[in-house]
Formats: C-alpha cells, sequence, structure tokens
C-alpha cells in the first residue's frame, strides 16, 4: 500500500521529539499549528524550557506555554513557521478494531513507527472517569506526548501512557479543547487518599494551592470527585475545608483558581 | 476513501457487530474478563477467571447489566459456563473449517467501563487435537500471534468474516494466547448443561512406567484404588499394563488419550503382564472424583 508510506511519512514530520530543561530522559511531541505551537504531554514538559528536535534533526528551544495536569497535556512554543503541522481527527467517532499508527522516538531512534488498532474508547478501569483512548500498539515510554494516529493520518490521541501493555492515550478532541481553551482550572497539588479526605503530598510553588497558602500535609475534606465538581463549574474562587495538624480543627481556605480561556464559542 | 481506511472501517464494522454477543464478566477481583453468548442465556468464558460461584455480574452490550450464574466448568479446557435469567443475547456464527497460520484474527472482548474492545493479530499456528497442561483436550491447538490484556480471555476470537474460531484464553499457554477452538466450546457446553460437569474417565490405579525383560514397555500398578474401577475388575499390584482398549500403552499420557476416547461407564480391555503371562482385564470405566 503506497498510500501508507505517505501517510507514515506524514505523521512522522508532526513528531518531534522533547527534552524538557534539567530533567532527564524525553518524550515526544505533536506539531499542532504550523508556526509552533506543539502539544505533548505534561509529564513530558516538565519545565519552562524545552528543546525541541525535528525529524530532519534541527534543534529548537521551546518555551511552555500552558500545562494541564489532570489531563497529562501541556502547549508548548517554538519560534519557526513552515512546520508540518498534524491533522486533528474526531476522537469521539472512534470505533474499536479501527487500525491506528503511533509515532515516537524509542530509544532516540527517531520517528520510529508502531501499528495496531484501536482497543477500547472510554474510561479506563483505576484511571478516573476521563475517556481515554485505549491502542492495541506496542508503545515505548518516549513515545509520551506522540501522536496516535487513525488509517488516514488523522491524530485522534496523544499517546500517554502504558497500561498493562496497553497504549493509552488522550483523546485528540481533549488536546483540541485544550489548545483552544487552555488548561482546566486546578490546584497545583498532589493528593493521596486519607482518613480524613485528601492529603497533600506536594504543592506546586506556582499554582492556586501555594498562593491561598496550603502546604503539603494538608488535608481537603470531601471526595476527589466532589473537588472536580468545583474546580469544573466556572467559580474563580473555591471555598475548601481542610484539616492541619489537628483533625479536631476544621479550618477553611479560599483558593483562586485560573479561569479558562473564552468558552468554545 | 483509501484502501487502508477501507481496512479500517471493515474491522470496525466486524467488531461493531461481533460485540453484540460479547459480555464484559466480573468473576475474580482485579481485573474482570469477557465472555460470549454461546447459545441463548448461555455465556461461556474463560474457567481461569472465574474465582467465586456467586456475585457473579454481567455487562450486556447494551449496557445494561445483569448476574449470573455458573452452570458449571472444565478447568482442563479452560471453560466455564455460565447461565443468565431474561437475556437470550446473540450468540455468533461458527466459522466453517479451521483456520490457517496467517489468517488474521480479532479477539473482542468487553469491560463494564468502555464497553467493546478489540485486538487484532494473526493466526500463528494450527495443529490437530492437542491436550493442555490443565489436562483436557482441545480439538485443535489454535496459537494466536496478538495482545492479550488481563480482560482479554473469555473474548471471542473471530476471523475477518466476523465468524466464530473459538473462545480467547491466556492460561492454557505460556508463550501465547489461545483460542478453545468452537468445537470444543460445543462438547464441553453439552456436557456442562446435560450433566453439571465435564465428566473424565478413571481406572484408580497409580502407575509407574517400566521396561519388561524383553525390552516391551508397560505401566506397573503401584496402587490402587480400594473399589476403585480397576481393583473391582481384578487388576492387582505389581500388574504391568501394556495396553488398553487395543492400543499400547508406555506412559499415563497414553492412558490419558484411551480414556479420553471411552465414555464413562463403557467396558473396556486393559492387556496386563502379570507373573510373566499375558492376560486381559476387562475393566468399566469409572468417574474421576471431583475435587471439591
Amino acid at each position: 500500500m503506497r498510500e501508507f508510506g505517505e501517510i507514515a511519512e506524514r505523521l512522522r514530520r508532526s513528531t518531534v521529539q522533547v527534552f524538557s530543561s534539567g530533567h532527564d530522559g524525553g518524550g515526544s511531541g505533536t506539531i499542532w499549528s504550523s508556526d509552533g505551537r506543539i502539544v505533548t504531554n505534561s509529564h513530558v514538559a516538565r519545565a519552562e524550557k524545552a528543546e525541541v528536535v525535528l525529524w530532519d534533526g534541527r534543534k529548537l528551544e521551546a518555551r511552555l506555554v500552558s500545562r494541564d495536569g489532570r489531563r497529562d497535556l501541556a502547549e508548548l512554543k517554538v519560534a519557526e513557521s513552515g512546520l508540518t503541522a498534524a491533522i486533528a481527527g474526531d476522537s469521539d467517532a472512534l470505533r474499536p478494531g479501527e487500525l491506528v499508527i503511533a509515532i515516537g522516538s524509542p530509544l532516540g531512534f527517531a520517528g520510529a513507527l508502531s501499528t495496531g488498532v484501536v482497543h477500547s474508547v472510554g474510561p479506563i478501569s483505576g484511571m478516573g472517569r476521563e475517556r481515554w483512548v485505549g491502542a492495541s500498539v506496542r508503545l515505548a515510554p518516549v513515545n509520551s506526548g506522540g501522536p496516535l494516529a487513525d488509517a488516514r493520518g488523522r491524530v485522534i490521541g496523544i499517546n500517554t501512557a502504558i497500561v498493562n501493555g496497553l497504549g493509552v492515550a488522550v483523546p485528540s478532541n481533549a488536546a483540541v479543547d485544550f489548545v483552544w481553551r487552555g488548561a482546566r482550572p486546578s490546584l497545583g497539588v498532589t493528593l493521596q487518599p486519607s482518613p480524613y479526605g485528601m492529603q497533600i503530598v506536594s504543592v506546586d510553588p506556582s499554582g492556586a494551592a501555594a498562593a491561598a497558602s496550603l502546604r503539603p500535609g494538608d488535608i481537603l475534606v470531601g471526595t476527589h470527585e466532589r473537588l472536580l465538581e468545583m474546580l469544573d463549574s466556572g467559580q474563580d474562587t473555591l471555598r475548601l475545608p481542610f484539616f492541619r495538624g489537628d483533625t479536631a480543627r476544621l479550618r477553611e481556605v479560599f483558593v483562586r483558581v485560573a479561569p479558562r480561556r473564552a468558552e468554545a464559542a | 476513501m483509501n484502501e487502508l481506511t477501507a481496512l479500517s472501517t471493515e474491522l470496525a464494522d466486524i467488531v461493531g457487530k461481533v460485540g453484540k454477543s460479547v459480555v464484559a464478566v466480573d468473576g475474580r477481583p482485579r481485573y474482570g474478563s469477557s465472555g460470549v453468548f454461546w447459545r441463548p442465556g448461555i455465556i461461556v468464558t474463560a474457567e481461569h477467571t472465574i474465582r467465586r460461584e456467586e456475585d457473579i455480574t454481567i455487562a450486556l452490550p447494551d449496557g445494561a447489566t445483569t448476574s449470573a450464574t455458573v452452570a458449571g466448568s472444565d478447568p482442563g479446557t479452560d471453560i466455564a459456563v455460565l447461565k443468565v435469567e431474561g437475556h437470550a443475547g446473540d450468540t455468533p456464527t461458527v466459522a466453517a473449517g479451521d483456520p490457517v497460520p496467517g489468517n488474521l484474527a480479532l479477539s473482542i472482548g468487553r469491560s463494564p467501563d468502555s464497553g467493546v474492545n478489540a485486538t487484532m493479530g494473526i493466526v500463528s499456528a494450527v495443529s490437530g487435537s492437542w491436550r493442555t497442561w490443565r489436562g483436557g483436550r482441545l480439538d485443535r491447538y489454535i496459537r494466536l500471534d496478538l495482545t492479550m490484556y488481563p480482560a482479554s480471555s473469555g473474548g471471542l476470537v473471530v476471523n475477518t468474516k466476523g465468524e466464530a474460531i473459538g473462545i480467547a484464553t491466556s492460561a492454557l499457554s505460556r508463550i501465547a494466547g489461545l483460542a478453545i477452538p468452537a468445537s470444543t466450546v460445543d462438547r464441553v457446553v453439552d456436557e456442562i448443561l446435560s450433566r453439571g460437569h465435564v465428566a473424565r474417565g478413571y481406572l484408580g490405579v497409580g502407575l509407574q512406567p517400566v521396561e519388561l525383560p524383553d525390552h516391551q514397555k508397560g505401566l506397573i500398578v503401584l496402587s490402587l484404588e480400594p473399589d476403585g474401577p480397576a481393583a473391582k475388575a481384578g487388576v492387582l499390584i505389581g500388574d504391568v499394563v501394556i495396553s488398553l482398549g487395543g492400543t499400547a500403552v508406555t506412559d499415563t499420557d497414553d492412558i490419558q488419550g484411551v480414556l479420553e476416547r471411552h465414555a464413562v461407564g463403557q467396558t473396556i480391555k486393559a492387556g496386563v503382564v502379570r507373573g510373566g503371562n499375558g492376560l486381559f482385564v476387562d475393566v468399566v470405566i469409572g468417574e474421576r472424583p471431583r475435587r471439591n
């Protein structure tokens, strides 16, 4: 099939390697616009600056535009034009059994291709209520941030994780939404379950929780689901009950979360 | 539409169509598994994925959930048969003829979270009747080169026409997923529905391969189940069994092979050497006691 080679080659040119400053290892990225927007995973873009390597070996400096830790997405920008942008498909129309192609750079080998079929579309047990595209393709950790495309070469997911051997990608529609409207509001904390609620394990110094003086060890009262509902409610100030040290004394904190860009027009 | 897109659409169509007979089964901790409506109201799944007798939940193709009871199971062939009330289900069309190595195959499963799921690969090997390490016999050994995930077992393996090749299992081979052939599933389902279990022939003897002075090989009787089929037939400890049902036997696999071809209750001739003399003993095949 001649078309297959063409589709793969085009996709390869829309795939970059991403190396975050000050972090070992790297991942992949997907060129989202010809003027230099690049979508990758937030677990790949861990610093304000990154080095991006194009398919032809050119190295470009990228800056972080936005990160959404909740959806594991990040947007980078390079000062370059005339790039081969990927074409996004409609991930909501995907069906199990459809052929898919993944591109990444395992072991530094740029543009390696793997193929398979869509395994499942929807939530994955143990990974929250979000929708994912499960793909029966052999992925390596450095595929993270790279494109998962359909038989037409349209990107239908951003490869993100490997779960029991299954390739797991963020649906392209979530990536489109992220690039269009920015990150969803978040507290900028990592949480773990505790008997009284959710204990803060770490705090992102530039996040909303840090600005509200929440710190590691504090326990947010309530369920994770309820917290997500509040974050997505559109309010810019959230009132959160929490415990600090003494679980007999309930405290309260007001957290200002960054609003999203304009609602989709 | 290009060739690749056409193929992609065709594969997804097959998954959509065949998926109507595939259910999600929750019968063990951690990972669920898949199952297939093999007959109206009867679901077949992989036995190793059913770890409890009760509280087995089924997520149906239409999204509804229901509970199932275990009609019976056969660990030897890794088949469990479940019954559901009030849901007949769509049953798949079974492929006529055997697959050949190189044929494309899809393994179709279901999860309660994301619905129908699929993996694709090829049939990598096909051979004749094969005894599993669990002691059952499959009519064919059908090895699959496709990725099996934890919940893939019990799913339906189909060809590119959407016809059933068999039931997917990861528990019968260390190196690959296998399809339990549709004909084996049919046979085991019949037996379980009529009897509640698969009866296996039993002689009630402990045997050890030996070589006789004339270089003939046989199996010496080391122990006898009191009142077991062999004991009742007059077999003695120290007898050397050299044939069963007209077939020469040199190891215990040969004995199992003969018993598999004979029904419980049938009388079979055992050729034994006792004190240097050959003689035949008629043994009524008993049923292997089932572990409880």
